[in-house]
Order: structure tokens, then sequence, then C-alpha cells
């Protein structure tokens, strides 16, 4: 003992005015003397009264204030009654911000993770494919009823959306072609960026959203529901029933919107210039078939291959890895929509430069 | 047939957690055909974590399980395969695939491990499903079922593939008490006609008085007491006395606060 026992009142009605000055009234006292709060006049605290009583206590503890209670009354002790002992944090552990090298250091691990799970699950996805038929073999229903849902039931918007994008193209070029008299390049314009860029791209963009997301949504639902789970105890493979199919449909479907999205976005500009510039049918055609090479929309195609690995894989990983209930459910579908979108960008950048240096 | 051999599951000084949080700490267990052996505990004592080690849903950190003889963890995927096909598990949440109906979801783990053709499969998944009352309920939705209906179903799945090993997490929880009644009911008929290992984790009293033949009581990821029931009700930790007399140990919380409180910290 350091020196002799102070003693402090407690006020019969706690306020949150007098707890403030009961709590400075204890740590006001010289470090190492202990502390008695006399209890007495809290006869039937509320308890509310009951935890500022507790906040002084915790607070002038870990502010390393010896204190202690006395003169508990009944009515303080039955607000007490079946409380858990570690109830007040022990001094000293109260919990700190993780330093920020901690925290990108724990970062960089869940990243590697993250990694490390999408590579195993491409490589059991994998593993299906390499043998698709036979009893083992990729699920052939579920494929094509993924290919419905992602292809067949996602072609109007892409065609609407890349038709509307074609016809702003037109538009917009025109009016910078058009001061060099040059309104005739606006065919080279539109099939161009349609086939290389932009319907690759669009596609990408609306089928993150559309069925990237709803690939998320499923699999977070089934993790939290325990259907994964109940899989996996029946020796029935996530990867071969869930995730195979989705890739495999996407891998078929993004191509084909991508086309469907190439003529959509050059019928868009063709009706433009022939409509509302005035420039000949026949001639514009002409010059996109002369201009329009077949290597542009191999291109295109291959870009959009590549999207449907990212978009697929994004969403079945996020999807697993959902955690937290039908809140994280939310959070896997938005983050599946925002990761494959800027993923997709990021891979057409590179993949153009590529190209481009190539040529 | 040596003792070993009769043992349809051995879990052998189990540690097991999520990250740093160590939930099981050395649990071992025995289970031989024709018993049930019920898993007691409160909330948070790790009962559900053992079922994961058991189905290999979470691989322990240290000791093992062995089903058959045979090591689920260290087991490669044709042979993990082979030794879940004698396992059936039985959710608490059912955990019935939602995007098909009940009786597909009976029927798909016969397909895809038996091998049989579809209509054969759905045949013997309505005599499942009729086997706990479900018989007319085939072509229904889960989400169309009540919560009995789809735990009832949850177990037709469970024994699709005559398991050796039944494992049912809380099978009458959160059920009416009628109801309850009837799945333990089930389940004591279930180990009177075949020749399985049943594992129930409960923390109903009714359930483990009509249905347990041996029981063991996890407390903090240990084993607390294990025996026949009886030995286990008479076993004298307080806190065993207490979950057997539905007592709490609010009066005690309380106390240790106080002192706490009122000694120096």
């Amino acid at each position: 003992m350091h020196g002799q026992a102070v003693e402090v009142t407690a006020p019969p009605d706690l306020s949150e005015q007098a707890a403030r000055a009961l709590l400075a009234d204890v740590l006001r006292q010289r470090g190492g003397d202990a502390v008695v709060v006399d209890c007495s006049g809290l006869v039937e605290p509320t308890t509310i009264a009951v935890a500022r009583l507790l906040r002084v206590v915790e607070d002038a503890r870990s502010a390393g204030h010896d204190v202690r209670l006395a003169g508990v009354a009944p009515g303080l002790r039955r607000r007490l009654a079946g409380i858990d002992a570690d109830l007040l944090a022990a001094p000293g552990t109260t919990r700190e911000r993780r330093p920020w090298l901690v925290a990108v250091g724990a970062w960089t691990l869940d990243l590697g993770e993250a990694g490390g799970r999408v590579v195993s699950l491409m490589r059991d996805t994998l593993l299906v494919l390499a043998r698709p038929f036979g009893r083992n073999g990729l699920k052939w229903d579920r494929t094509l009823e993924q290919m419905a849902l992602i292809g067949a039931r996602g072609t109007p918007i892409v065609v609407f959306i890349s038709f509307l994008v074609g016809v702003v193209l037109a538009l917009n070029g025109a009016q910078q072609l058009r001061n060099f008299g040059a309104s005739i390049y606006i065919a080279n314009l539109v099939a161009i960026s349609m086939s290389r860029e932009m319907a690759p791209l669009i596609t990408a963009i609306i089928v993150a959203g559309r069925s990237g997301s709803a690939i998320a949504a499923e699999l977070g639902t089934m993790v939290v529901s325990e259907e994964i789970d109940a899989m996996e105890t029946m020796a029935l493979s996530p990867a071969r029933f869930l995730v195979a199919p989705r890739i495999v449909a996407l891998l078929c479907m993004m191509p084909l919107l991508t086309v469907a999205s190439n003529a959509a976005g050059i019928f868009g500009g063709y009706l433009i210039a022939v409509t509302s510039l005035g420039l000949p049918s026949e001639g514009y055609i002409t010059q996109t078939t002369q201009w329009l090479y077949v290597s542009d929309v191999l291109s295109g195609l291959v870009k959009s291959l590549v999207f449907a690995l990212i978009i697929g894989f994004v969403g079945v990983y996020r999807g697993l890895s959902v955690r937290g209930g039908p809140a994280g459910v939310g959070l896997a579908t938005t983050s599946s929509v925002v990761t494959a979108i800027l993923l997709c960008i990021v891979a057409t950048s590179v993949i153009t430069a590529i190209l481009y240096s190539a040529s | 047939m040596s003792d070993r051999d009769a043992m349809v599951l051995q879990v052998e000084d189990v540690h097991a957690g999520y990250g740093d949080h160590v939930v099981l700490d050395g649990v071992s267990l025995a289970v031989e055909r024709g018993e049930i052996v019920v898993v007691l505990g409160g909330s948070g004592s790790g009962k559900s974590t053992l079922l994961r080690c058991i189905v290999g849903l979470l691989p322990p950190s240290s000791g093992r399980v062995l089903i058959g003889g045979r090591d689920v963890n260290a087991a490669a995927d044709s042979e993990r395969e082979e030794i879940l096909r004698d396992v059936g598990m039985a959710f608490q949440s059912a955990a019935l695939l939602n995007s098909m109906t009940v009786a597909d979801n009976v029927a798909l783990p016969i397909v895809e491990h038996w091998g049989t053709d579809l209509p054969t499969a759905l045949m013997l998944a309505r005599m499942r499903l009729a086997r706990v009352g479900l018989g007319q309920a085939g072509d229904k939705m889960p989400s169309e079922l009540s919560g009995g209906m789809r735990k009832r179903a949850g177990l037709a799945r469970a024994m699709a593939l005559d398991p050796t090993l039944l494992l049912c997490d809380e099978p009458s929880a959160g059920l009416d008490p009628i109801t309850g009644r009837e799945l333990d009911e089930l389940i004591l008929d279930l180990k009177r006609e075949g020749d399985m290992a049943i594992v129930v984790v409960t923390h109903e009293l009714g359930s483990i008085n009509t249905i347990a033949d041996r029981a063991i009581m996890l407390a903090d990821g240990r084993v607390l007491a294990s025996g026949t029931l009886a030995e286990v009700r008479e076993h004298q930790d307080p806190r065993v006395q207490a979950f057997f007399r539905r007592e709490t140990l609010a009066e005690k919380k309380g106390e240790a606060l106080l002192e706490q409180l009122e000694q120096p910290a």
C-alpha cells in the first residue's frame, strides 16, 4: 500500500453530471492511493445509474487508480445479478487501433490468401473442364441453364445499349469529321472502335452487372444457408456443380454477346449516318467492310474471353467468401460488380497496349 | 473384429478453431454401431464445431478423426469421397439446396454417388421422404415447407446413401415440443432399423432423456463428462449439475462481479 484509502461518496441519483464529477473526483487523487467509492446512497439505482457507476470504475482503473466500491446496497446488488465478472476491461487492455504497418501487413496477407483461393478454385474448375464428359464431368444441364440466363436473357439489353453507343459515337464523330469533309470516315470510327474496344467493354459491364452480381448473390446465399457445407459433406464438389457451369457459360456467351453488340453498334452508327447526316447508304457499307479487318473483331473477341474469366471468378470468389450472414451477401454482390468492372478495364488497357505495340 | 474395428467413429484428441480462436481443445469420442451418442453443452461449447471437424469441413489443427478406421482429413480426394459416402449429416438449418425440389435434393447424392438413373433415384428419394412422413412433399420447393418438415427432409437426405454414421445437429431445436418429439422418435426408429452409429448434438433435455445411450458433455472446448446417460447425470461438476437441473449460474456470476468491484484492482 502506498498511501491510505481516500473515500469519495457517490451521490444518491447518479446523474450524468454527477458521474462526471465523481470520476473527476477520483482522478484527482494521488496515483497509488486506494480510492473507496461509498455507494450506500444508491439504494434503488436505475440501470443507467449503475452503468454510469461502472463506467467511472472502469475509466479510473484504466487510468491506473485503485478504485473499489463499498457500502453496496441490496438494490445495487440486484442490478448486478447475473452479469459476468469479466465485464470490466482489465486495466491496460483497452482496445488500441492497429498501427498502420500492421494494418498494411494484414491487408497484404488477406490479399495473398484471396489470390491463393482464387487459384485453387481455378485449378478445381480446370480439373472438371479437363474431362467434360462422363460421370464426374461437367454438369451440362446446369451449364445450359446458365447460358440461357447469361446469354439469351442478356441479349436485349446488350443490343439496346450498344445501339445507342453506336448512335452517340456517330453523332460525336460527325461534328469533328465534317470540318475536314471526311464525314464518310464515321464508318471507320464506329466500326473499329466498337469492335476493338467498345463492344467487349460494354458487354463486360452489362454482364458484370447482370450476371456477375447474380453469381455472387446466389453463391453467397448458399454459403449463408449452409448449402455449400451440405454439398461438401455429401462429397459433391462445388467446383463441379456451381463454378464450372457458370465459367463455361460465361466463356461461351461473352463472345456471342460481343458479336451482337458489334452488330448493334455498327447498325446504330449506320442509321445516324444515313438518316441525319445524309451519307449514302451503300458508301457507308463499303467503307465499313473495306476498313474493318477480321483482326479488329478477333482482338475484341479475345478481350471478351478474358473479361468472361474475370467476371466469373470474381463473382464466384466474392460469393463463396461471404461472411456475416445476409448483410455479407449484399456487400459481396456490390464488390463483385465493382471489382469485376475495375479488373476488366485494367485488362483492356493492358491488352490494347500489348496489341498496339506488337503491330 | 477387434474393438477398434467395431468403432464407426473415433475422434482422437482433436484441437480446432477459427484463426487464433480455439474452439475445441482436446476432444475425444468413440461411437460404435447401433448406439446413439448425444453431445451436450451450452451455446459456444464447441458442439457444432465438433460436427464440422467430423465431416471434414474444418480440418483439426491436431488430432485425428477416423470414420470406419480411415482419417477423413488426411484422405486424398477420391478416398475422402468414399469415406463421406458413409456419413449422413442433418444440418441444424436443414441446408436443403433451395434451387431444387425436395425430392431432387434427396435424389442428388443417390445419382451422383451410386450412379443410378434419375427415375430410380427419385423412387428411392420418395421412399426416404415417405419414411420421415413427407411422402407427399417431394415436388415442393424447400421454401414451401415448414421448419419441422424441412428438418425431416434434411434427415431424409442424410439417410439417402444408407450411411453407417449419421450426424444430427440440433434435430429438435426451434421446433414445437410435439414436432420435436416426433423427430426424436424418428431417430430412435432409425437406430432400431439400421446398423448405424448416430451422433446427435443437442441441448434439449427432453431429447437427451429420450434418445441417448451415451452422452458426452462439452464445456469450453473440452470434454467435461462422458459415459452412459446415467453416469453423466450423476457427474459431480457443478456445470453438469446445473445443466441437468436447468439452473442458471446467474446469481453466482453477479457475486463474482461484486467481489471484483469490492476488491482492489
